[in-house]
Order: C-alpha cells, then structure tokens, then sequence
C-alpha cells in the first residue's frame, strides 16, 4: 500500500514542512548582513583601526570607553530616555487603540491621523521640533507668550533638553504603538464583554478584568520594541539637541557618535558592543517575563 | 413569579426590520425554545431579551417587571454563548465565580456558591485549570456553571451545543433537561436544530423572518404544523410538500405528507415510483423517490426492508396524516 509506505518514511526536519534548502537565500542574507558585521564589529572592538589596517590591542578599548568621564550620565540618560518612552508609548498607545475602536465617528481618519508620524523621516521630525520648540522664535513658546506664560527652554534648559526630546520620542512612535494596540484589541471576542456586562461589569471592570489580560501580547511588542528602540535612540537626540546642552542630554548611542567623529573608531566600535550588550541584558528579563504570562485567546 | 413577556417589540437595523412586532408569553418555569433558519432573528430576540440590544419599539418584562431599558445585569438573567465566551486567562473557578466577584460577593460564600456549582456540573475537579485544558463538553458546563450561579429568574441559551459534536450534543441534551427540571427556572433556547427543539422544549416557538409562524408544544407543532414553514421545519426528515398540480389534485395549494406517514407496496397504491436513493439509518431506511408528475418523494420504511435501488413501487399516503395548506411556503 503506497499510503502506509509514506507513513514510514522518516522525515528529516522535525516540525517544518519545508526541506532544508528552502531556508538558504535567507540564511545567505542574514549571514553576510548580520552576523559577518555582528563578529567583524566584535574583533574590531578589540583592536585600533582605520580604513586600512587594524592592531590587536586587546580590551584597552572597552577600558578607556568604561572610564569615559560622561559615559555614566550618557548610560543614566539612555535608562530614563528608554523606559520613559517605552511606558508613555504604552499607556497613550493603549488608551488611543481603545478610542479607535470604539465606536467615534471619523474612525478611520482618526486612525489614519494617528499613524502618520511613522510616515516621516525622524531626522525631518527633529529638525520641525527643534524649530517649533526654539526658545524665543519657536512656535511653542510664541504660543505660551500669547496667553501670557513665558515658556522655558525647552532644547537649552539642560535640565529639560533630554524630557523634551522623549516627548517627541513619544509623538513620533505612538502611532505605531495604537496600530499594534488596535490589532490586539479586535482580536479580543465581543463575547466576553457581553458576558460581563451581563455579570454586572462595569466600564472600568472590563478593562481591567478582560481588556488589559487579554491585550497582554500587544502590550508585551509594544514594551519591547519601544524600550530597544530607547536604548539605542540616536537620531532624534542628534538632531535636536547633538547630546547638549553641555552633555545633559547626551545617550550611549551619541557618546559612541562623538568618538567616532573624533576619529576613535576601535572605541566607537567597543562602545557599540558595550550597547548591544546591555540592551540584550535588560531587555531579556523584559521579554522572559512577558512570555511567562501570555494568554491564548 | 419569573415568567416573561415581549410585548410588541420590534428591531430594525435602519431600513431592514429584523423583529417585527412580536409579541410572546413565557410562562414561569417553563423551557422554550426559539427556532427557525439562520437569520429568523431568533438570536436577535434572545439579545432583546438579555439586554445586549436595544429594543425598537415594545416593551420586555420579567417577572413583571417592564425591563425594556434595564442594564443587562438588572434583569435576573443569565447567558450561555454560543462560544461559551468563558476568559482564557482565569481558572474555571475565577471564570465561574467572575459575576459574584464584580459584586464584591464576600469569599467565602463566593467560594461555597461556585464549589455548589461545580458538583451540579460535575466540574470540581477541574476547578483550578484554565478553560484551554478543558474539553468541549467540559467548557460548556463551566458556561452554564456561570450562569448558575448568579441564581438568576431567566437563563438564556443561544445555540450552546452547536460546537459540540453529534454524541456529546445528544449527552448534553439530556443534562440540560435534567438541570432544568432540578432548577426548575425559566429557560429560553435558541436553536436552528429542530432535534433540540423537539426533545427539549415545553413550548417551542418557530421563528421565520422575524415574525411568529407558531408557538406549540413540540407534538401539537409536529401534529398539527399552522403553516407550511412549520410544517416542513418540524420533523425529520422533512415533510413532503407538494406545489403546483399535485397539490391541486389533491384538494390544497400545498399538500404536506411527512415521510413516515406515506405507505409503501409493490402492488398497487396512489403513486407509482422509482427507488431513486436509499440511506439505511438501522431501525430505519430513508427511501427517496421519483413519482411521476409529482416529483422527488420522502419515505421512511423499516430498516430491515428489501427495497433496492431501481425498484419499481407503490406510495400512499394515509389519509389521517394529511396536511393542506392554503398558501404558498414562505
């Protein structure tokens, strides 16, 4: 019986139903685009290089990147930049994704509008901000002048520069926050919400009892994402601030920036291993812990 | 006192009506059953009914009490989903005892009213699993075990046993009639399957296209059809119905025969037939066949009969099992 004969068959890749060869031009792409750069970058770190020739020298690199004198303010930075950005992205992300699946009119455009700063280049984003929140002319402060308050400023103030640029942050990668929200919060079945509101749930109670358990998964990418994305922020703080003022507003990613600028390449590549492996040191914890509670729907 | 009344109520979903002024009385204690085809607003009626959705125009009442704009969870009622909508991420106990929780129910009778529950249910030893552990059958007594114990005056079903399969369905048939009459509560059911409709209602309601063709018992519906919907809704197979010339010819504008009611032989009778199909059941064969100027005929015939395929018989019907209708089927 030819039937019985494919039963026996043993088959050589457990659990994928494509033969092994299917997997190669990705594997030939994520080999020469990642991890050729990924070790290259790691033999790098421990030499002094230029375009034309490298010297071993060990971990003199890491040394020198540990006892920079603002490393410890630019990795203070980088935390509060992350996580604050990560949890304002979160909650607006969640309370925008619920507001644009409830029933409002103009739903669509609304949604529409809320995605659109994904739409536009970071480096532009900057620059508009940088512009609109200059002290005197900025339209921000212009506006505050009209109702009588004299705005701060918002770029130059070393102890608001950073606080700004998150905030922008946060405009910027909300959207893309909501849109993730919206996905998690539709696949959640009418059902249950009928079922509570006929156990006596109140608004409040189903989000908190169903909503918020059941969006988990969208929460956990949303977290994730942002909190990386805030670890190894650059462009945004480059453009707007250049890490200043003084260094106030300096992160990892623009320290590492300024030496390589400075022509410190084994250095800048030392100090781009050192981020890598902080973000995988705190962000797996993060994912860990998120995988733990996830929730079949 | 928790009987039920709709009084005028109708829905519509902008020009389209779904409900049309439908008045129904649901005695105190007594197992209804709604039912009719896939869009009748059966469902609709149910969700009217438990305050999921707005009435139109009418008014609701349970107990006597006109609950037309009460919130869902003011009316004393109770809902099995037809998903069972039980929450993933909570045990069966958390699931079970979800409503006395949001009411701030003091723990230790939450814990005793749900631990009630279960033994009804036989459900206490999977009180501490999540509904994914659970099988089919399983997961719909926890979401009648939800319903339970909210202690209400009206439990409503809407199609709770169409994701189970064909044995497991016909076990908690039975269940739920036994839980009905050891509850003795107001129970409404919404069903397109006419088999629950029959063996588990006191009173079945046929629904089609949002309005009343007949409420009955299941045997007076099945005895006495007021319409030709009913007529061929209730029973199965489905009662013959003949249009056209051989109704007229037989004194009706639709002339119902059911097919357990049609007597076959090889050698003489009212319609002479070809055997077309037939599909032995055991006890009983389904015979489908051809009659001349009649078209395609239903018969049941003992399962143990020789009739093949081909074969060249005789069908009457017994004439105290006619059904004429006067007009066409809607």
């Amino acid at each position: 019986m030819p039937t019985a004969q494919i039963e026996k068959k043993p088959r050589k890749t457990s659990g994928s139903p494509y033969p092994l060869w299917f997997f190669l031009p990705a594997g030939v792409i994520y080999g020469v685009l990642f991890l050729v750069p990924t070790f290259a970058s790691l033999y790098f770190s421990l030499t002094r290089w230029n375009l034309f020739n490298s010297t071993f020298i060990g971990f003199e690199n890491f040394l020198s990147f540990v006892q920079e004198p603002f490393l410890i303010k630019g990795l203070i930075n980088t935390v509060i930049f992350a996580v604050s950005t990560a949890l304002l992205k979160t909650i607006i992300g969640l309370a925008l994704g619920i507001l644009l699946t409830s029933n409002i009119r103009m739903r669509g455009l609304l949604r529409t509008i809320a995605f659109f700063p994904i739409l536009v280049s970071t480096i532009g984003i900057g620059i508009t901000f940088a512009v609109m929140m200059h002290p005197t002319r900025g339209i921000i402060n212009v506006s505050l002048e009209l109702i009588g308050i004299d705005g701060p400023g918002w770029l130059t103030d070393p102890t608001l520069a950073l606080y700004s640029v998150a905030f922008v942050e946060v405009w910027r990668g909300v959207g893309l926050a909501s849109v993730i929200f919206i996905a998690g919060l539709v696949s959640i079945p009418r059902d249950y919400y009928e079922a509570a509101r006929i156990d006596g749930a109140t608004k409040w109670q189903q989000f908190k009892r169903i909503t918020l358990p059941l969006v988990q998964p969208a929460t956990a990418t949303v977290m994730i994402l942002s909190f990386v994305y805030g670890l190894r922020s650059f462009e945004l703080i480059w453009t707007m601030t250049k890490g200043g003022p003084g260094f106030s507003s300096d992160v990892i990613a623009s320290v590492i920036y300024k030496q390589y600028q400075a022509g410190f390449y084994g250095l800048s590549t030392a100090g781009n291993v050192i981020l890598f492996i902080l973000i995988a040191v705190m962000v797996m914890p993060l994912v860990a812990y998120f995988n733990r509670r996830e929730v079949d729907l | 006192m928790s009987g039920l009344e709709l009084k005028k109520v109708c829905k519509s979903y902008g020009a389209v009506e779904v409900i049309k002024d439908l008045s129904l009385q649901i005695e105190s204690g007594e197992f209804v059953v709604f039912v009719g085809p896939s869009g009748c607003g059966k469902s609709t009626l149910l969700r009217m009914i438990a305050g999921l959705e707005d009435c139109s125009g009418g008014t609701v009442e349970i107990g006597g009490e006109d609950v037309t704009d009460a919130e869902p969870s003011d009316r004393g009622i109770a809902m099995v989903f037809q998903s069972y909508a039980l929450y993933p991420h909570m045990s069966v106990r958390d699931n079970i005892g979800f409503g006395l929780s949001l009411a701030k129910t003091p723990k230790a009778e939450m814990n005793a009213r749900v631990e009630e529950a279960a033994k009804i249910l036989q459900l206490t030893d999977y009180l501490d699993r999540k509904p994914k552990a659970l099988s089919g059958g399983q997961r719909q007594r926890v979401a009648i075990g939800r319903a339970i114990v909210r202690n209400p005056k009206v439990f409503l079903f809407d199609e709770p046993l169409s994701n189970l399969d064909a044995a497991l369905r016909a076990k908690m048939r039975l269940e739920l009639t036994e839980l009905h009459a050891n509850l003795n509560v107001t129970m409404v059911y919404v069903t397109h399957d006419q088999v629950e409709a029959m063996t588990m209602a006191d009173k079945i309601v046929v629904l089609n296209k949002g309005v009343i063709e007949q409420v009955g018992k299941p045997m007076d519906l099945y005895n006495n059809p007021a319409t030709a919907f009913v007529a061929g809704f209730i029973g199965s197979p489905q009662m013959n119905l003949l249009e056209g010339a051989a109704a007229r010819k037989l004194g009706a504008e639709i002339y119902g025969i059911r097919p357990e009611h049609i007597d076959i032989s090889r050698e003489s009778g009212l319609w002479r037939s070809t055997v077309r199909q037939i599909e032995r059941l055991g006890n009983d064969a389904i015979l489908y066949l051809d009659v001349e100027d009649v078209g395609s005929l239903t018969v049941t015939t003992d399962g143990q009969t020789d009739v093949v395929i081909g074969d060249m018989l005789f069908a009457t019907p017994q004439p105290q099992n006619e059904h004429r209708f006067p007009t066409i089927a809607r």
